[in-house]
């Protein structure tokens, strides 16, 4: 490109391209009508855009109010969280979420009953024993519900006051609110109570060490058969918190119910291994009440056994065998 | 601090005024100079290209300032700097050659006065006589309009569709002399016509009205040299070469 020199200044000089363009250069000495080829353009600076000072307050009470959406969505989010859950068993079995409030947010039928008792059933805004109430009235009025029948509640939720709280708040509720109809047994569990009950099935020796009652839980827990015919000699365990009678009556209908809890809790225990060594002493020592009022053979067996582990960890799989004998 | 006051005030006043801004420059040489210098670590006389960079940047910095910038000097210098520092970084590709100026041997000939020997130097020097003598006479008539070439340099399109707008306006008043001549005679710019004529709208051209203006009289009679210079604008669209 060629420039056309076409004025002269002190500090600069302008000049005219040959696409016709006039241009502010620097001056390396030109002169007035000179052609020139590489020429250094002078560029102006962009002017600075002035502070907009005047909205500043925008952002601050955007700020404020981004805060707020936070703080209520937090609200909002903890409102609908379920804090503890009511399982009721008629025949028909339901569990009812309850906020912190005991406010009723979630309702939902375990078995087909259970779905069919509470189909049409709005539980918005409604208190946990107005929830209660009308279920049970629902009961009555489709049949699953008789004069003399039972509803076992079972509570469970992460914090231990509120089951305590409940429990007992419960069933003088439904108690007060059947009165006039009809009289039920109202029994109450809670999921924890029901977990200390099934602690463990087997007596291990005191003097036995963490790690081989792991080994022989884990044996316990591959033999089904073990665990079906432990259970029937469980029952005096159960007694613990409930009434007795009733665990002894339903013997048959409660070995499954058993057989499962007890599953769970063998992982409980092997999650917290000898923390639990007392409450390990404790099934044992239930175990052999009940043994004594069954049978007195049995518990000599049992005394074998403890003989048997104190004199040999390996013999494991001779003493669960032994086990086996007992049981049958 | 007063003094600084002042400087802003004349800076303020160079920016509108190109007599007061070349009154600064002149004052403030010695500051231009000793930024140069402390720039190209060595001391630059008024004949290094530097120097000419600086007194730019100098005029640059006049133009661009606002208070908001700070202190003027220390603007100035900063941009003196990194305009020097531009220039090197672009004279560096040419490293490893020499300049055709740079002296060859003895008697403080240039390569150039030895290579270029066949030239016509009497013709060179008469089409630059000829051509000083065209932009002595343009400018003349450009000061009876009351435009300098300053205000034109500031005054012309510097995008290129805006360029190739206006070039077709001229284009189209190069090939209808009628409207030079009433140009020329009223001493006023045809828009109304030129915006007829070639279909560009008017607020472009009134925006660079005296770029409009400088180019027409170009392509009146009397500044071939010109003329030929920027023949490339007219021939642009396959117009008539003039």
């Amino acid at each position: 490109m060629k420039y056309l020199v076409m004025e002269c200044h002190l500090s600069y000089a302008v000049v005219l391209d040959e696409e016709g363009r006039f241009l502010k250069v620097a001056n390396l000495h030109y002169e007035v009508g000179q052609t020139v080829t590489d020429v250094i353009e002078m560029q102006v600076p962009q002017s600075v855009a002035p502070k907009k000072n005047t909205k500043r307050w925008i952002y601050s009470i955007a700020a404020i109010a981004a805060c707020l959406m936070l703080v209520l969505l937090a609200v909002h989010q903890m409102e609908p969280m379920i804090y503890a859950s009511v399982y009721m068993t008629i025949n028909p079995e339901i569990r009812i979420d309850v906020n912190r409030k005991d406010a009723v947010i979630g309702l939902e039928g375990i078995n087909a009953d259970g779905r069919e008792l509470i189909e049409g059933y709005s539980y918005k805004n409604k208190d946990l024993n107005l929830v209660m109430d009308q279920l049970v009235k629902r009961a009555i009025d489709m049949g699953y519900l008789h004069e003399g029948g039972q509803i076992s509640l079972v509570l469970d939720a992460d914090r231990e006051e509120w089951i305590v709280s409940h429990s007992d708040a419960l069933t003088t509720h439904l108690n007060e609110h059947l009165k006039e109809i009809m009289s039920v047994t109202i029994k109450v569990t809670d999921k924890n109570a029901k977990n200390h009950r099934v602690v463990i099935p087997v007596a291990p020796a005191e003097n036995h060490n963490g790690e081989s009652d792991y080994t022989e839980e884990d044996d316990y827990a591959e033999e089904s058969d073990y665990i079906e015919t432990e259970m029937t000699t469980r029952p005096p365990v159960s007694t613990a918190s409930d009434d007795s009678s009733h665990s002894d009556n339903n013997h048959g209908d409660n070995n499954s119910d058993y057989g499962q809890t007890d599953y769970d809790d063998r992982d409980d225990v092997e999650d917290d291994d000898r923390s639990d060594n007392d409450a390990i002493s404790d099934g044992e020592s239930d175990y052999n009440n009940g043994h004594d009022t069954k049978d007195d053979d049995q518990d000599d067996d049992d005394s074998d056994e403890s003989e048997d582990e104190e004199g040999s960890d390996d013999s494991d799989d001779d003493d669960s065998d032994d086990d086996d004998s007992d049981d049958d | 601090m007063p003094s600084e006051h002042q400087i802003i005030k004349a800076v303020y006043a160079a920016k509108t005024d190109l007599q007061k801004a070349d009154d600064l420059i002149r004052d403030y040489i010695p500051f231009i100079r000793s930024e140069a210098s402390k720039c190209t670590a060595k001391y630059c006389t008024e004949n290094d290209d530097e120097f000419s960079i600086a007194m730019i940047a100098f005029h640059e910095a006049i133009s661009g300032y606002e208070r908001q910038r700070g202190a003027f000097l220390s603007y100035a210098s900063m941009l003196i700097h990194s305009r020097i520092i531009d220039y090197r970084r672009k004279e560096s590709r040419h490293q490893g050659h020499i300049s055709l100026y740079s002296e060859s041997g003895d008697h403080g000939r240039t390569i150039m006065d030895e290579v270029a020997d066949e030239q016509d130097h009497f013709e060179v020097s008469a089409n630059l006589e000829a051509t000083k003598q065209e932009i002595e006479e343009l400018s003349a008539v450009m000061a009876d309009f009351g435009v300098s070439f300053s205000d034109v340099a500031e005054n012309s399109p510097k995008q290129k569709r805006t360029l190739e707008a206006c070039a077709s306006a001229i284009q189209y008043a190069a090939e209808n002399k009628l409207l030079l001549e009433e140009l020329l005679k009223n001493k006023k710019l045809p828009m109304a016509q030129l915006v007829l004529g070639s279909g560009v709208e008017r607020k472009t051209l009134e925006r660079h009205r005296k770029y409009i203006l400088v180019m027409l009289l170009i392509q009146t009679n009397g500044y071939e040299m010109i003329r030929n210079h920027v023949r490339h604008v007219l021939k642009r669209k396959g117009g008539m070469p003039v």
